[in-house]
C-alpha cells in the first residue's frame, strides 16, 4: 500500500494537466472519425474534407501520462506532509478543474 | 450496433446513478440509530462496498461512450450546429470534460474508500459527490441529446 499513497497526487496532477491540455490543445493523439484515422500529437492542418478532428482521447492520454509521471516523482517526498497536503489537494484540484471548465465553456450558453 | 451500444451505455449509467446516489446520501446524511423510514433505509447502505463496482462501471461506461463518440461527432453534433442549438453542444462539451476528469479521480476515490482514515473523510465525501454530479450530468445530457437527435433517427 506504500506506493498507493501517491494516488491522490495522480488525481490532482491529472486534473490540472487535463485542464491545461484541453485549454492549450495539447493532445497526445488526434482522431479523424470521417477518415477513421489516428495521428500522433495535435493535428489541425488537414484539409476540410477530412472532417472534424477529435482531441478528447489525446487530452485524456496527456493527462494520464503526465499525472503518472508526477505521482512517480512524488514517491520521493516524505509521507506525512504529503498526505496532509493531498487530503485537500486531491479533491480541490478536480473540483476546481470542473468549475474552471464550466467557466471556460460559458460561451456556448451566452451566444 | 451503435444503437445497441448506446442502450448498454445508458443502462450502465443507470446502475451507477443508483449506486452513487445511495453512496453520496449515506456519506453526507447517515441515518440516525433506529430510523426506519424509506429515506433512512435508502441512506443506510454499506457505502464502502459500492466503491469497486462504481469505479468499474464508470470505466466501462466511459469506454462505451468513447466508442460511441465518433458517431455522435459525425451524425449528431453537425445537426445541432445546423439547428444552432449551441446550448445542446455546450452541455455535451461539459459532459465530455467532466467524464474525463472523473476518470482521473477514480484512483483516489478507491484509495480513500479503502483507507477511510481521519484525513481522508472529507476527500471521500467530496470525491463521491463529484462523481455523483458527473454521472447525473452525463445521464441527463445524454437523455436530452438523444431526445433531440437520437442515433438511428
Amino acid at each position: 500500500m506504500k506506493a498507493a499513497r501517491v494516488l491522490p497526487v495522480f488525481s490532482a496532477a491529472y486534473a490540472v494537466i487535463y485542464l491545461v491540455a484541453m485549454y492549450e490543445n495539447l493532445a497526445l493523439a488526434t482522431y479523424y472519425p470521417r477518415l477513421r484515422q489516428w495521428f500522433a500529437l495535435t493535428v489541425t492542418d488537414l484539409p476540410k474534407s477530412a472532417g472534424p478532428a477529435m482531441y478528447w482521447y489525446g487530452w485524456i492520454a496527456t493527462a494520464a501520462i503526465g499525472g503518472a509521471v508526477v505521482a512517480l516523482l512524488a514517491l520521493a517526498l516524505p509521507e506525512r506532509p504529503l498526505a496532509r497536503f493531498m487530503a485537500v489537494a486531491s479533491w480541490a484540484a478536480p473540483l476546481g478543474a470542473v468549475l474552471v471548465i464550466a467557466f471556460l465553456l460559458r460561451g456556448w450558453f451566452l451566444a | 450496433m451503435v444503437t445497441a451500444l448506446l442502450i448498454v451505455h445508458a443502462l450502465c449509467a443507470v446502475f451507477m446513478l443508483g449506486a452513487l446516489t445511495h453512496q453520496t446520501l449515506s456519506v453526507w446524511w447517515p441515518p440516525a440509530p433506529g430510523e426506519r423510514s424509506f429515506f433512512a433505509s435508502f441512506r443506510a447502505v454499506r457505502a464502502a462496498a459500492y466503491s469497486n463496482a462504481i469505479a468499474a462501471m464508470f470505466v466501462i461506461t466511459a469506454a462505451l461512450g468513447a466508442i460511441l463518440y465518433p458517431s455522435y461527432r459525425l451524425a449528431v453534433r453537425v445537426v445541432l450546429e445546423d439547428l444552432r442549438l449551441n446550448w445542446a453542444n455546450g452541455i455535451f462539451e461539459l459532459k465530455e470534460h467532466f467524464v474525463a476528469l472523473g476518470l482521473g479521480v477514480l484512483p483516489t476515490y478507491l484509495y480513500y474508500w479503502r483507507e477511510p482514515a481521519g484525513d481522508n473523510a472529507l476527500g471521500i465525501r467530496v470525491l463521491t459527490t463529484l462523481l455523483a454530479f458527473i454521472v447525473w450530468w452525463g445521464f441527463i445530457v445524454g437523455h436530452v441529446l438523444n431526445n433531440i437527435r437520437g442515433f438511428g433517427s
